[in-house]
């Protein structure tokens, strides 16, 4: 558990802190990463295959979410011509 | 003795690569370390005793949301990517906030009791096999998750092609 | 708190991944160890089959690429919810059979609509 709150954690930082839109895109399957981990090393402590199956929808999320999130981030690359997210200011189309 | 020696190993493992995912400049080198990175996180899983979500943390993870990280990498443009600075200005901000995370989650994971045992003992799963047990559970205590899971995928489909295809059209 | 598990019977697999490092290492090592150590501006080229390369390595992509890339992710997850029911089918019986036939008539509207809008066209 403390190594799934340092992935967690280390999702944090990069998500507050990273310049290009991707990388935190990265970080957020890093942070779902860290909740798999738990919930799976629970469920086998526990003897419980209900984590598991958390885990498996977390899995089918986390990929819808990634495809829809690099989907925006394309639109926005259109648009805008850059990936960083501080100069992304403005919410006009 | 021997699966804490493999448990050491993944624990740092997991930790120096995450670290090395969320600071390298070049993204290309970023999407690479991951892999190796979920590479190590399905093994962990092997030694959960989850031989079927190792697999399809292989299969989903690093077999399609990696080429998807990869193909949004090459159609935007990395060359000048590597010569800016990676961080934002506000990083130490950030920072901070992941450590004091850190320290919340780990003060309560010391009070953490251990709830009351399952039914679904190693010895269990080894006859029965990790796949069907469950498949099983998910397929008669879990079925309208499992619907709503579909749904999820349905709108992924549409809501990704919506923002995927503008430029063609016009 | 049950013990720590430990997956013998994966034993193999880190066999062959240690030997695969092992090789992979000893070949480079090997190279350089016994190659000849004479470089010339041709050499230092890139190497496309022969012709001079020209222009940029690194383009951009086409937007195709990630649309295929996307739907391939989306029936990889649809594929790993098939899989358990797969193994536990003669279990179960009809009601998780009409279960699973609505899961697929679902992604199968979206797979019809990507349809409809060309996602599969090339060009």
């Amino acid at each position: 558990m403390v190594l799934s709150t340092a992935v967690f954690t280390i999702g944090v930082f990069g998500f507050l802190s990273r310049k290009n839109i991707i990388i935190i895109f990265m970080s957020i399957e890093l942070m779902l990463n860290a909740v798999n981990i738990n919930l799976i090393s629970l469920s086998h402590y526990l003897q419980d295959l209900r984590g598991q199956i958390l885990a498996f929808f977390v899995i089918a999320v986390a990929a819808a979410e990634a495809a829809i999130g690099l989907a925006i981030v394309i639109a926005l690359f259109r648009n805008k011509a850059t990936a960083h997210v501080d100069e992304i200011h403005e919410m006009k189309g | 003795m021997l699966p804490e020696l493999f448990f050491v190993y993944f624990a740092f493992a997991i930790i120096l690569l995450s670290i090395l995912v969320v600071t390298r400049k070049n993204p290309v080198h970023s999407v690479l370390w991951m892999l190796l990175l979920f590479f190590h996180i399905a093994s962990l899983y092997l030694f959960l005793n989850a031989e079927f979500m190792a697999l399809i943390q292989m299969i989903v993870y690093a077999g399609g949301i990696l080429v998807l990280f990869l193909f949004a990498i090459l159609l935007v443009n990395i060359k000048e990517e590597i010569r800016i600075t990676r961080f934002i200005g506000a990083w130490p901000t950030g920072l901070t906030f992941a450590i004091g995370i850190f320290i919340v989650i780990f003060v309560s994971i010391k009070s953490f009791v251990l709830g009351q045992q399952g039914t679904y003992t190693i010895d269990f799963i080894k006859k029965e096999s990790h796949t069907k047990a469950l498949g099983k559970l998910l397929y008669t205590d879990f079925l309208y998750p499992f619907e709503i899971a579909s749904l999820i995928l349905l709108v992924a489909i549409i809501g990704a092609i919506i923002l995927a295809k503008r430029r063609i059209k016009s | 708190m049950p013990g720590t598990y430990l997956p013998s019977e994966y034993l193999p697999v880190l066999i062959f991944i240690l030997v695969a490092i092992a090789f992979g290492i000893g070949a480079l090592l090997i190279g350089t160890v016994f190659r000849l150590k004479k470089q010339y501006f041709e050499k230092l080229m890139p190497y496309e089959s022969g012709i001079t390369p020209k222009g940029e390595p690194r383009y951009r992509f086409s937007i195709r690429f990630y649309i295929i890339a996307m739907l391939f992710v989306i029936f990889d997850v649809e594929a790993i919810f098939i899989y358990p029911w797969a193994v536990v089918f003669d279990k179960i019986g009809m009601y998780a059979f009409i279960e699973m036939v609505i899961f697929i008539v679902i992604l199968f509207i979206g797979y019809i609509y990507a349809w409809r809008k060309d996602a599969f066209q090339w060009d």
